[in-house]
């Protein structure tokens, strides 16, 4: 429990940091939303001047994070100039999108890695493995920009997927079987380029830590004791190597978040990526800082969620007591 | 092979693909920013070494494109007028490696243009933007990567060496860093930077940009290695010689971490270069006219290209060699990632 | 004689933290005390983890004290400034334990040899090779082996390298921590024959630090038998021999090995 706690804790410390920094790196900008509104000849100097100290942009920095962090509370985030509205529900509307898209690209990516490698690690060197391997290195070297859009071409050719959004016009209309379909078939593409642009590092990293265990004497005293094949496998080998693949769980979400932001904005998938883009060409700092944040919470979530996992597979980490 | 001609032989590789990239003035037909209002969005122009009729010809050559009649972005082949490709042909003038001016171009046809990827809706040639954007891409990568791993070098080895509040401090920061999805973060220092600003300070912008994001994980990697090197007997032994904190960093500890900063370089670099083409992809690096891999895909986010002009698509496939390249000495740095190790092993087995 | 160095009181603590963060005190060194002669040799003796390679590093001014003093040519080196210590260490060597992990891999062997002089910014470049060939052939390593790295060297040669390194700074004590123990039998009395040739050639001082007393018997004149950091008894080895006061002394006693016909410790040649 303790080692839980001590995670919980450290995950308050990244995601404050994050945010203290995200404000220092708000003092680098030379302009922001009000500067561009200034060659607008139709509003005031006056004008601009009250703008200003509506929005505290006049304040000291840490004033600024003071009663931003007093608004965080609140649950706003301070406040979006572009869409004249607090940040928190803007946004929470496109992490919704992007979270959708990333825990299934995520669920998918491992429910497809975790056989691959394991089939791999079994036959080491033999056919299906040198098959994988190859297929993964090709994989590897395609650059995600040119997946999704590769992809994104087969799509507008073929018309097998819609292009674009998240869902068809008359989607409220629809039966709720109807609406997931729509929505499964425009989610198709973003997952799909999600999926294989993480594929490749989890499959070959899910080999090696399989491959590794598979040479433990414990397992070959299993394998001696006539425990079938598959158990073998999957209950003894699988948690035998779970821990650097807990630790890469932790990685491939931060990896799909990364990735997500790029193939929304290809995608045109209305998540964080595209609102991002928005707000940083429009110096919307609060959005901007809102944004990572999101990015941050998600990411030390799902590490912590792999913590958890870790502590539940495996059993040193349970028993460790205070003065090991 | 052994780790070491694996290792030569990626080098190689790169070493030529690198080479191509920097005598793109030579090996690009024309001058990547001349236009050429009359033919937008040309497809890329066959080689063809049988005529019309179908004679031979030793010397391979193209036809010129003409709009069919009726269309205003489908062209035919002008078999009347075949165009000759040339060697080592006089055309537009360009800089090799920043200084040597040269007028002469690997092949072209006298005088004539031509599109061996086709052209884009300013008619300016999609091969020639290909060669030169790689210049900017990888130059980006390059000088990205090299700052990052000079700054964690630095911070990793300080952290490392001298230890107590200094390493706490570094270490919690980097943890800051490492919290954040990568694009996430490059995109949020880049926001905070000014947006329109001319081609060569957005480059700097971007490489600056690029190179701040990445230092936590090198820097980890490297204050680990640094931590386990100056706990080694041998380094205890020069400090009893009399050794400076100094000297003891530069010719005892630092080469102990040459192999990780070496495999940190081979992974960093091509993904820097993702990170440009990213940028520049979304309008937030180097802007036109100069290529650059990520703003020669920018095109492809009107609906029309995507659809229309397949050859647009061309450049995302530019890199795919020097990802391959790179990969490749990667993993093969990487079979032993520390020579000590192996070192090790065999003293093992004669004591 | 004027002892060479005088230790007193040495303490060593270690702070232990555990997981909530608290610090636990241990202790290494719990008040030592002892004089070196100089051109004799004192071995200290003592099972692993009797804090005696800390007593080492201690006094080869690697590690600060937590308390106590250490006297050498008049100064008290445990209150010794780092940028003083730099001109003490020198005069002062350790060979350690492991020659394979005191001589830096990625060096060949006259690079390592020379490394102390160019330190010390003594001599010419000419001169310091011409030392280090001398040395080298000393120790018994022929000088066309300089180019060699390392890592071809056989463990009782890598010790005999680390030997000569330590020799190119003409230090007034040298501290041998274990440096016999990871070495073959036979290699070990070749080492040990080497240690006294060199001590009646130049009167050096030796501090011998191992848990073989039957070593120690044949190498010093007096030993000291450390137990959970502590001195626990001092004598004249031959004394230490025939009428063990301590228990510590005692079990290592036991621990050398003997022939059944003869009684007493045998000391291997």
């Amino acid at each position: 429990m303790r080692y839980l706690l001590r995670r919980l804790g450290h995950a308050l410390f990244l995601v404050f940091g994050v945010s203290i920094l995200a404000f220092l790196f708000t003092t680098l900008a030379p302009g922001n939303y009000f500067d561009e509104m200034r060659l607008n000849p139709q509003i005031a100097p006056e004008t601009l001047v009250a703008l200003r100290a509506q929005y505290q942009l006049d304040r000291p920095l840490p004033l600024r994070y003071a009663s931003w962090l007093n608004s965080a509370m609140h649950g706003q985030m301070g406040f979006s100039f572009a869409y004249n509205a607090p940040v928190a529900p803007l946004l929470l509307v496109r992490a919704r999108n992007t979270l959708l898209l990333t825990i299934t690209a995520t669920l998918l990516a491992w429910a497809i890695a975790l056989p691959l490698g394991i089939w791999s690690a079994e036959r080491l060197g033999r056919l299906p493995d040198r098959l994988i391997g190859w297929s993964t290195a090709i994989l590897l070297v395609l650059p995600d920009l040119a997946l999704a859009l590769g992809l994104l071409v087969l799509a507008v050719r073929t018309h097998w997927f819609p292009t674009g959004g998240m869902a068809s016009v008359g989607f409220e209309s629809l039966s709720s079987f109807n609406k997931f379909r729509d929505l499964a078939r425009h989610m198709t593409l973003s997952v799909a380029a999600l999926v294989l642009s993480a594929l490749p590092l989890l499959v070959r990293h899910v080999r090696a830590a399989v491959a590794e265990v598979l040479d433990a004497p414990f397992l070959l005293a299993a394998e001696g004791h006539g425990i079938p094949r598959f158990t073998l496998l999957y209950r003894y080998a699988l948690p035998a190597a779970a821990n650097p693949l807990v630790s890469l769980f932790g990685f491939s979400i931060g990896a799909l978040l990364s990735g997500s932001l790029l193939i929304e904005v290809v995608m045109s998938w209305p998540g964080l990526g595209p609102f991002l883009l928005e707000a940083i060409l429009a110096r919307d700092i609060y959005v901007v800082i809102g944004g990572v944040l999101f990015s941050t919470i998600f990411l030390v979530v799902g590490n912590f969620l792999a913590d958890i996992l870790l502590y539940w597979i495996d059993p040193r980490i349970r028993t460790e007591t205070p003065s090991a | 092979m052994s780790r070491r001609r694996k290792v030569g032989f990626w080098l190689v590789v790169l070493g030529v693909l690198h080479g191509i990239i920097l005598c793109a003035g030579f090996l690009a037909p024309c001058d990547p920013v001349r236009q050429d209002r009359k033919s937008p969005y040309l497809p890329p122009m066959r080689v063809h070494f049988l005529d019309a009729r179908g004679h031979p010809h030793v010397r391979p050559f193209v036809y010129p494109l003409q709009l069919r009649p009726g269309t205003f972005d489908q062209y035919v082949e002008d078999t009347s007028q075949p165009r000759p490709l040339k060697f080592f042909v006089p055309g537009d003038p360009y800089r090799l490696l920043g200084f040597f001016r040269g007028r002469v171009h690997l092949f072209g046809a006298d005088n004539e243009r031509i599109y061996l990827l086709g052209s884009d809706g300013f008619g300016r040639d999609q091969l020639s933007r290909l060669l030169f954007g790689g210049q900017i891409s990888l130059l980006a990568g390059l000088l990205g990567a090299g700052f990052t791993l000079l700054v964690g070098l630095c911070v990793g080895s300080a952290a490392g060496y001298f230890g107590g509040w200094c390493d706490e401090l570094l270490m919690r920061l980097a943890e800051l860093f490492l919290a954040l999805p990568w694009l996430y973060l490059l995109f949020a220092i880049r926001a905070f930077l000014p947006l329109s600003v001319n081609p060569l300070h957005a480059f700097f912008l971007i490489v600056a940009v690029i190179a701040a994001v990445g230092w936590a994980r090198p820097a980890r990697l490297v204050r680990g290695v640094v931590l386990s090197a100056k706990e080694r007997d041998f380094v205890r032994a020069a400090r009893g010689f009399g050794a400076s904190n100094f000297y003891l960093l530069r010719r005892h500890i630092l080469p102990e971490t040459s192999s990780v900063v070496l495999t940190q370089a081979a992974i960093l670099i091509p993904q820097y270069v993702l990170a440009e083409m990213a940028l520049s992809f979304l309008g937030l690096g180097v802007p036109e006219p100069v290529p650059s891999w990520g703003n020669l895909l920018s095109n492809l986010q009107q609906y029309s290209v995507l659809v229309s002009y397949w050859w647009m698509y061309l450049p995302a496939l530019g890199m795919v060699p020097f990802f391959l390249g790179y990969l490749g000495l990667a993993s093969a740095l990487q079979e032993s990632p520390d020579p000590y190790k192996i070192e090790r092993r065999s003293l093992g087995s004669l004591a | 004689m004027e002892p060479i160095l005088k230790v007193e009181n040495l303490v060593k603590r270690y702070a232990k933290r555990n997981l909530v963060g608290a610090s636990q005190d241990f202790l290494a060194l719990d008040g030592v005390s002892f004089t070196l002669t100089p051109g004799t040799t004192l071995a200290i003796v003592g099972e692993s983890g009797s804090g005696k390679s800390t007593l080492a590093s201690c006094i080869a001014c690697l590690e600060p004290p937590s308390s106590g003093n250490l006297w050498f040519e008049g100064r008290n080196l445990a209150q010794s400034a780092e940028r003083d210590l730099r001109d003490i260490r020198p005069k002062i060597q350790l060979i350690f334990p492991d020659p394979a992990s005191s001589l830096n891999p990625r060096w060949n062997i006259l690079d390592i040899v020379v490394e102390p002089l160019s330190l010390q910014l003594r001599f010419s470049r000419k001169e310091r090779d011409l030392r280090a060939f001398v040395l080298l052939e000393r120790v018994g390593l022929s000088a066309d082996m300089a180019g060699r790295s390392a890592a071809e060297l056989s463990g009782g040669q890598r010790q005999r390298l680390a030997i000569a390194r330590a020799l190119t700074l003409d230090p007034k004590i040298l501290i041998l921590d274990e440096a016999l123990s990871a070495l073959d039998c036979s290699v070990q009395a070749q080492i040990a024959n080497l240690l006294l040739e060199l001590q009646s050639a130049q009167g050096m001082t030796f501090l011998f630090i191992t848990h073989d007393l039957a070593m120690a018997a044949h190498l010093a004149d007096e030993i000291a038998v450390m137990s959970q950091g502590r001195i626990v008894e001092h004598a004249p080895s031959k004394k230490i021999l025939r009428s063990p006061a301590h228990d510590a002394t005692r079990q290592l006693l036991a621990a050398v090995p003997h022939l059944p016909h003869k009684p007493g410790p045998a000391i291997q040649p």
